[in-house]
This record gives structure tokens, C-alpha cells and sequence, in this order.
């Protein structure tokens, strides 16, 4: 079972890492880059750059009051 | 102190830094307005790199476990014999 455990370690810190490396490449290095280069190819447009975190963010507190909002429910239904 | 004045020392004098920015000028506007995101960002991935680091590193204990399995067995043994009713098996 270890083998699975350190897959998913893996994994976890390989995404972690990409996502670091995207996204300090999209916020700091690709303002300094001319418009005509070819690595603007690949990364979005930059108003997305500030979208996409505050949209993950949302949803995180979203989910997370859901999760609290459940958890109260039940505790309550339980005692009566 | 306490921790959570510490945690707040530590954010006035990032938000603190982040206004002299601002002021200067040093770095481009745009810059500088993405900078507190960027901070997040790159926190909420500082995290999940440290859990990632630490299940791979997580020890297992091979024979610290036979070793509970032993005293379970054991201790199972000895509250039968007592009369205690253990439970399932």
C-alpha cells in the first residue's frame, strides 16, 4: 500500500509544482515577453490570470460552508 | 505572543510592503496589483507540496505492525478468558 500512497504524493507535488511554475511564468515573466513571441501561444489571455483563482476560490468557500452547513444538519437531526 | 499576533505582525508588514510598492513605482503598475494573488496562489501550492512531500515520505513500520497484531491477539486472549465480550473478530 505504500506504493499507492507515494504515487499519490507524487502526483500531488508534480501538480502543485506545474501549477506554481504557469502561473509565475503567466503573472511575471510574460508581461516582460514582446506580443509577438510564440510562448504566447500557450498560456490564456492575462484577465483570466486573476479569474481563475478568485473562481476556484469562491467555489472553495462554497464547498466548504456546504460541507459546514451538512454537518450541522445532521448533528441537529440527530439530536431531536 | 501569541501565534495569531504573530501571523498578523506578518501580514501588516507584507500589505505594509506591498503599499511602499505601489508608491515607488519601481515595478511596472500592472505588476503590482496582481502581486497579493500571486501570493495566494502561491501558498494554497507551497501546502499542497508539503502534503504531497510528506505521503511520500510517510514511514510505515513493517514490523512495529506485527508487533500490534501480536498484542492485539494477546490482549483479545486475555479479556476472553475474563469474560469480557470483545467484540467482532
Amino acid at each position: 500500500m505504500e506504493l499507492a500512497d507515494r504515487a499519490v504524493g507524487f502526483l500531488l507535488s508534480f501538480i502543485s509544482i506545474f501549477i506554481f511554475t504557469y502561473y509565475t511564468f503567466w503573472v511575471i515573466i510574460l508581461p516582460f515577453v514582446e506580443s509577438d513571441h510564440f510562448i504566447h501561444k500557450y498560456f490564456l489571455p492575462q484577465e483570466y490570470a486573476i479569474l481563475i483563482p478568485v473562481f476556484a476560490g469562491v467555489v472553495l468557500l462554497c464547498l466548504l460552508s456546504i460541507f459546514v452547513g451538512f454537518v450541522v444538519l445532521k448533528s441537529k437531526k440527530k439530536k431531536a | 505572543m501569541k501565534h495569531v499576533l504573530k501571523i498578523l505582525t506578518i501580514l501588516v508588514a507584507i500589505s505594509a510592503f506591498w503599499i511602499g510598492l505601489l508608491q515607488a513605482s519601481i515595478v511596472p503598475r500592472s505588476h503590482t496589483w496582481l502581486l497579493p494573488i500571486y501570493f495566494i496562489v502561491s501558498l494554497g501550492c507551497y501546502g499542497l507540496l508539503m502534503v504531497g512531500v510528506g505521503l511520500m515520505r510517510f514511514p510505515t513500520c513493517p514490523q512495529e505492525a506485527l508487533l500490534l497484531q501480536k498484542d492485539i491477539a494477546e490482549a483479545k486472549v486475555f479479556l476472553k478468558q475474563n469474560g469480557v465480550d470483545v467484540g467482532s473478530d
